[in-house]
């Protein structure tokens, strides 16, 4: 016998907790509906977007070839190193065996991945990984899944140092860069010209990259290809570059710091340019080594810097070319006009010196080129005042950029009151024109201007756009046409035979070749003054750079040229290094030529 | 102890519940197939077969224990409980940082799992031995404490989710009881008050998690990720489901822990919402019968035993669906009849056999 409890409580209790319980059940369909039939799009795009993946194929950048063909810049193959950090479980324990497998610091590889911006995206922990390395980790695949080698095309410059600074670098896209809309579409890691036509003409040169979309599992293994759109390789460009001369001119320098360009006067293609010391842009395409980079940035020889568009230096004596040109075209003198040159002139008060102390006696236009007389100038600066010289400069193409094929060239200065008035708030000093006259005071060009000066006197007057790219991919580029700046014949022949007489006799000496007549002309820039100079006068660093412009074959001529010499102490080395260029380009490499009796070796 | 098992009995079997149990455990091999096939493991959908055959033989075992012999020893019962969680925390081997399970000739139990079982027992026992027609907070006190030691016990292992299973069973078996409206609410601030005390004990991967619960891009690698994950694998199953074997989810193996703790998003991946509502349709109907056999128990002890064990197992179902659909916390707690896991199929199974002993002995003195 046993009492029945009365449960019925109990029942209306367990009504609520089944009330509870269903409405549980039903919050959670409400959810699952939110889920998979409001949401459901959204969700599969995510799917989608989890299980596939977008492998960038690299295009090969376009190669550089040399007007004969020969190759200046191309690809090699080479084995990338790439993790991606998402699909690893345990990324320490990776990292770690990654660099002992690859014999390096774990440090270099976890820098590596804080630099990277787009999640899912393989990070290259090691660029250009030799074969062994490549093996070490193929032999590992299984234990690291989340590891891959990629072959991508890297770049290769056969040259080396030479025509380092036209030919350019590549090196990674830098931030600044992925913000900037020339670089549209790029991604972090991206190689990107840097310098030189690699810069300047970097977009086409890249090509188009192309994909492939592959289906990977939550290790990142791939399991099939989905979609493949081949790369387009970037077009192979021709430049005006000869590479035998480029290299003749390489060796010219013999390890001084300074540059050269050498220019087909007619069309202003670059026929060589060299900017020394130099660096080897293969340590670059791999994305360049932060302490070598620190060194080359720091270098007070700067070698990154491109001397022939980028060193603005007082053109010196060069810059008589210009003076005298604009002397005969305002017809402040005649051909026919002369002056005394005692070695000194005393001018607004001021004593200045001439080139060589006893004077030039009675110098005309021709012989004050070929001697390099300062007084001479002085009376034709005085009388062009600075207006006329500065206008003068200006049309032979100074004091702004050539528009050369190159990023970053600077312009030089030609000064003038105006100039100076805005820039230092003073006026502008009769005395002051009187230095200009001898292409000293505030006057600076680059190396290229001053070629570009030759070239006017060698091709009867045109004004050329120096380039360095001949053809793009088998099309030619449209450069603006050489145009005439309005010279008159009498004056180009008067200038022409004062450049002719300094190499045949004067300052240029050394220049001289057998068979070939050079017209040129010599230059110094102080880079101190003269009695600083003379106060310590072994100072490797205080020393004159020298000058040396010239064009060749003087009647019908073929190349013009700049050479600078840093701190060579006088043009006489310049004109040398010109000598050994330009005989390379006409065959004639033999002892250079003896001095003639008359020129003193001073301009 | 007689465990002869007369035709009156299997008249009053509830096949229904016993059916649907039985169509889930078969859902849940199909599923762990699904989850598991193409991993290191290939095999595990057969064991889980046999897992379920091995708790079929329990759920019988326990539908033929008369559930008030069981509950004539609480004492022996809670003893016996408490030294085999004590044993396992203190010389359990250390599995994945946790110490849960004792090995016994090669197979891995969990003994949580059925110390769930025990706890049902127990306080359906103190409970049913209350007269008074209803409850103060006070009367709570001595089952909460032997509830909460084992609690304790548990999430020592440590084993949080289990450990909280334990709470809506003390509490609906407590409501069951009689307990006062305004205890209820009283237990409700109690309740919410302990959690933010709790906050500074809780190891720092607890509180990672809820962290990243309430912003996953916090760490979408880390605790972030399963919920991400799972929230992509769900909603992409859509209406109809991405088909069996085909979710790219599960089969690509971006679903952590999906032939255990989370197979069900494997299920709504490829199997979609018709496939959720039929799942939790069968849940719920479980449930519903769990609970109908409490409405129809004989005695208060067989209500409240009936009622506890559908309590947490309808916590462990509610909670572990809601984390799969990303509504509350990532916390290892398995998928009742569907997750692969010998010592839960085992346990539900044998809860559902308590269960039918209750309603099989409605009308037997």
């Amino acid at each position: 016998m046993r009492l029945y409890e009365d449960l019925r409580p109990v029942r209306t209790r367990l009504a609520v907790v089944q009330v509870v319980v269903a409405g549980l059940v039903a919050l959670l369909l409400l959810q699952f509906w939110n889920l998979q039939v409001l949401r459901a799009r959204h969700f599969q795009d995510l799917a989608e977007n989890n299980r596939s993946r977008v492998v960038t194929i690299a295009a090969p950048r376009g190669a550089l070839l040399d007007r004969q063909g020969q190759l200046l810049v191309g690809n090699r193959p080479s084995f990338n190193v790439v993790l991606t950090p998402e699909h690893a479980e345990d990324l320490d324990r990776v990292v770690t065996r990654v660099a002992r497998t690859l014999g390096t610091g774990e440090a270099a590889i976890r820098e590596r991945l804080a630099r990277r911006r787009v999640p899912y995206e393989p990070v290259v922990v090691r660029s250009d990984a030799d074969i062994a390395e490549v093996a070490a980790l193929e032999a590992r695949r299984l234990e690291l899944p989340e590891v891959s080698i990629q072959v991508v095309p890297l770049r290769f410059y056969p040259l080396a140092t030479a025509a380092a600074h036209a030919l350019g670098r590549v090196g990674e896209i830098s931030e600044r860069q992925l913000d900037s809309p020339a670089f549209e579409g790029l991604e972090a890691g991206a190689l990107v010209g840097q310098a030189g036509v690699e810069a300047q003409y970097n977009r086409a040169l890249m090509g188009r990259d192309g994909y492939r979309r592959v289906i990977v599992n939550s290790r990142g293994l791939e399991v099939t290809e989905a979609q493949r759109q081949p790369p387009e390789d970037g077009p192979a460009f021709t430049l005006s570059l000869d590479t035998s001369l480029q290299m003749a001119t390489e060796r010219a320098f013999a390890g001084r710091a300074g540059s050269a360009v050498v220019l087909d006067p007619w069309t202003g293609e670059i026929l060589a340019m060299t900017s020394t010391p130099a660096y080897d842009p293969n340590e670059f395409a791999t994305g360049i080594d932060p302490t070598l980079w620190t060194s080359l940035a720091n270098d007070p020889e700067t070698p990154l810097m491109n001397r022939v568009i980028q060193g603005q230096y007082a053109p010196g004596s060069t810059f008589k070319i210009v003076m005298a040109t604009a002397a005969l075209e305002e017809g402040v003198i005649t051909p026919e006009t002369t002056f005394f040159c005692p070695g000194h002139l005393r001018v607004y008060g001021k004593v200045r010196h001439c080139s060589v102390p006893g004077g030039h006696g009675v110098v005309d236009v021709r012989r004050a080129l070929a001697m390099s007389c300062n007084v001479f100038f002085y009376h034709v600066g005085m009388a062009l005042e600075i207006e006329r010289i500065a206008a003068w400069a200006k049309r032979m193409g100074l004091g702004e950029p050539t528009g050369v094929d190159l990023p970053h060239e600077l312009g030089g200065l030609i000064p003038n009151p105006e100039w100076k008035l805005r820039t230092q708030k003073t006026a502008w000093y009769p005395g002051e024109t009187v230095s200009v006259a001898i292409g000293q005071g505030q006057v600076t060009a680059t190396p290229l201007q001053m070629a570009r000066v030759a070239a006017i006197i060698a091709n009867g007057g045109w004004l050329v756009r120096p380039h360095l790219v001949h053809s793009a991919g088998g099309g030619g580029l449209d450069f603006e046409p050489p145009r005439p700046i309005g010279i008159s014949e009498e004056t180009l022949a008067v200038v022409k035979e004062g450049m002719k007489a300094v190499v045949a006799g004067g300052t240029g000496w050394r220049a001289r070749l057998r068979h070939t007549v050079v017209a040129g002309k010599t230059g110094t820039a102080q880079v101190v003054s003269r009695e600083a100079l003379e106060r310590s006068p072994d100072d490797p660093s205080i020393q004159p750079h020298g000058w040396f412009v010239a064009f060749a074959p003087a009647d019908e001529p073929r190349v013009a040229l700049a050479v600078l010499v840093e701190h060579g102490g006088s043009s006489g080395v310049a004109a040398a290094v010109a000598r050994s260029i330009l005989a390379r380009y006409f065959s004639e490499e033999r002892r250079p030529a003896a001095p003639p009796p008359t020129a003193e070796a001073v301009d | 102890m007689p465990l002869g098992i007369d035709r009156r009995l299997l008249l009053n079997v509830d096949w229904v519940l016993l059916g649907t149990a039985l169509i889930l455990s078969l859902v849940g091999v199909a599923m762990v197939y699904s989850a598991a096939h193409t991993g290191g493991s290939p095999d595990l959908h057969l064991k889980q077969l046999v897992l379920v055959g091995v708790g079929l033989l329990g759920l019988v075992g326990a539908a033929a224990t008369d559930y008030r012999r069981l509950a004539d020893r609480p004492v022996l019962l809670y003893v016996v409980s408490v030294l085999a969680l004590a044993y396992v925390v203190r010389f359990g081997p250390l599995i994945a940082g946790t110490r849960r399970w004792v090995v016994i000739g090669g197979f891995q139990l969990q003994p949580s799992e059925f110390v769930k079982l025990a706890a049902a027992v127990v306080v359906a026992k103190i409970f049913a031995e209350y007269r008074q027609e209803s409850l103060g907070l006070r009367d709570l006190l001595w089952p909460g404490a032997a509830v909460g030691l084992l609690g304790l016990l548990i999430a020592l292992e440590p084993d949080l989710g289990t450990a909280a299973c334990l709470v809506p069973m003390l509490f609906t078996v407590a409501f069951l009881a009689g307990l006062r409206m305004r205890a209820v609410v009283g237990l409700v601030v109690v309740m919410l008050l302990a959690s933010a005390l709790a906050w500074p004990f809780l190891r720092d991967y607890q509180k990672t998690r809820i962290y990243t619960f309430l912003d996953p891009s916090l760490d979408p690698k880390g605790a972030g990720y399963q919920k991400i994950q799972s929230q992509i694998a769900v909603g992409s199953g859509g209406v109809i489901g991405r088909g069996y074997l085909e979710g790219t989810q599960g089969q690509l193996g971006y679903l952590p822990a999906r032939h255990t703790d989370f197979i069900f998003s494997v299920l709504a991946e490829e199997m979609g919402f018709l496939g959720v509502v039929a799942v939790l349709g069968l849940y719920l109907l479980v449930l519903w019968r769990m609970l109908e056999t409490a409405r129809l128990a004989r005695d208060r002890l067989g209500a409240f035993l009936a009622a506890g064990i559908t309590a947490s197992l309808a916590f462990q179902v509610v909670y572990n669906v809601a984390m799969v659909a990303g509504l509350v916390p990532v916390k290892g707690l398995p998928l009742p009849l569907l997750s692969y896991g010998g010592s839960s199929v085992l346990a539900t199974l044998m809860g559902v056999g308590l269960i039918l002993s209750v309603r099989m002995r409605r009308f037997a003195n």
